[in-house]
């Protein structure tokens, strides 16, 4: 509990390890779902482009987003080290997060990639 | 019906990548020219102390908890008191702040200038599309669409037998509109005045009022109930020394 600090990675504790009532430092866990944000739209520009590239068309696009957006979650869950508590303020938050925020980056990157591979 | 048109490599070598290296030059012209234009402004004390007080009651709110009963009573008299209690303003005074705000010139010409910093290089540059890739297919999107939306995507093409994924430059433009807004969060840091709808919270957020604001706090700190979180505080704090000394 005490002197426990993450220096090598970005994300910071936000609750001390008081048992009966939890307290979040605002700032780290506005720190945290920045980390969240950056990170799952890098990861849909990086899957738009994959998509685009084997050629998914249609539905299997839609489902490969959804496959991106959930081993984004699992990237970020494990890289807590499964404490999510600590670091946010509820399941929800590092699961369903920005979800949709990418959808139109990634349809941007799908659309240019399928393109430039498959049409011209 | 679904063959697939082979359309000209021309086509995405002029059209598509100009177009998309266009809107993010442009977008980063804009987050420059928004950063160098904005007017540093001297903010009125009498609303900074308000916008204090109102920070004060909220922490008081948020962390009542810890803070034993009666100390918590006394801060929250201190706010909420009838006579000279921070929070309680009479209205009238109030409403004066708020006229005051708005009719102040500097801030409605920050407000028309981020505005129209965000709606010119938009008009200019669809007007660009339009007059010059205007009348030809530019991209496939991967995805069937039904046929309401042929009228909205293929605007230019007179055809229509050609499949609605086929669309013209108008819908390539507005496709990175919209993913390009990903893309400048994370090239250029923090954030940035791209983005329409965080426009639109600080717009809303701007015109804050201040009595109701602190009306709201008021009420908010009568509701709270109080209850002592760290009642085995000096136990926790016993066994930890302990721990630590042996």
């Amino acid at each position: 509990m005490a002197g426990h600090s993450d220096s090598s990675s970005s994300e910071k504790k936000s609750t001390e390890a008081m048992n009966d009532v939890p307290i979040f430092s605002a700032e780290n866990m506005q720190n945290n779902m920045k980390v969240i944000y950056y990170s799952r739209t890098f990861m849909s520009i990086i899957g738009g482009v994959i998509a685009g590239i084997l050629g998914f068309t249609g539905f299997m696009g839609f489902v490969f987003y959804f496959l991106v957006m959930a081993i984004t979650s699992i990237g970020l869950i494990a890289k807590a080290k499964f404490l999510v508590h600590s670091y946010f303020d509820s399941w929800n938050r590092i699961i369903l997060d920005g979800f949709m925020g990418g959808l139109m980056s990634f349809v941007l990157f799908w659309t240019f990639a399928y393109d430039i591979v498959h049409i011209f | 019906m679904a063959e697939d048109l082979v359309l000209d490599t021309a086509i995405r070598d002029w059209v598509l990548i100009p177009l998309s290296v266009v809107m993010v030059l442009i977008g980063i012209l804009r987050y420059f020219v928004s950063k160098l234009m904005r007017s540093f402004q001297v903010p009125d004390p009498k609303i900074v102390k308000e916008g204090q007080v109102i920070v004060r009651a909220r922490n008081l709110r948020a962390a009542a908890n810890f803070i034993p009963p009666k100390s918590f009573r006394s801060r929250r008299v201190y706010f909420s008191n009838e006579e000279n209690g921070l929070l309680f303003v009479p209205k009238g005074q109030a409403q004066n702040a708020q006229a005051q705000m708005f009719s102040d010139p500097n801030m409605a010409m920050d407000m028309m200038k981020k505005n129209l910093s965000m709606i010119i290089p938009q008009t200019l540059t669809f007007a660009w599309v339009n007059f010059f890739f205007s009348g030809f297919v530019a991209a496939k999107i991967p995805f069937p669409l039904t046929q309401r939306f042929r009228s909205m995507l293929q605007n230019g093409i007179d055809l229509s037998t050609v499949d609605v994924s086929y669309v013209s430059s108008r819908s390539w433009y507005f496709l990175n509109l919209f993913g390009l807004r990903g893309l400048f969060s994370l090239i250029l840091g923090e954030e940035n005045a791209t983005d329409d709808t965080q426009r639109m919270m600080q717009m809303s957020g701007f015109g804050f009022d201040p009595s109701k604001s602190l009306g709201a706090e008021k009420d908010g700190l009568d509701i709270v109930q109080h209850e002592w979180a760290l009642p085995k505080f000096e136990h926790r704090a016993e066994a930890v020394l302990k721990k630590l000394v042996s």
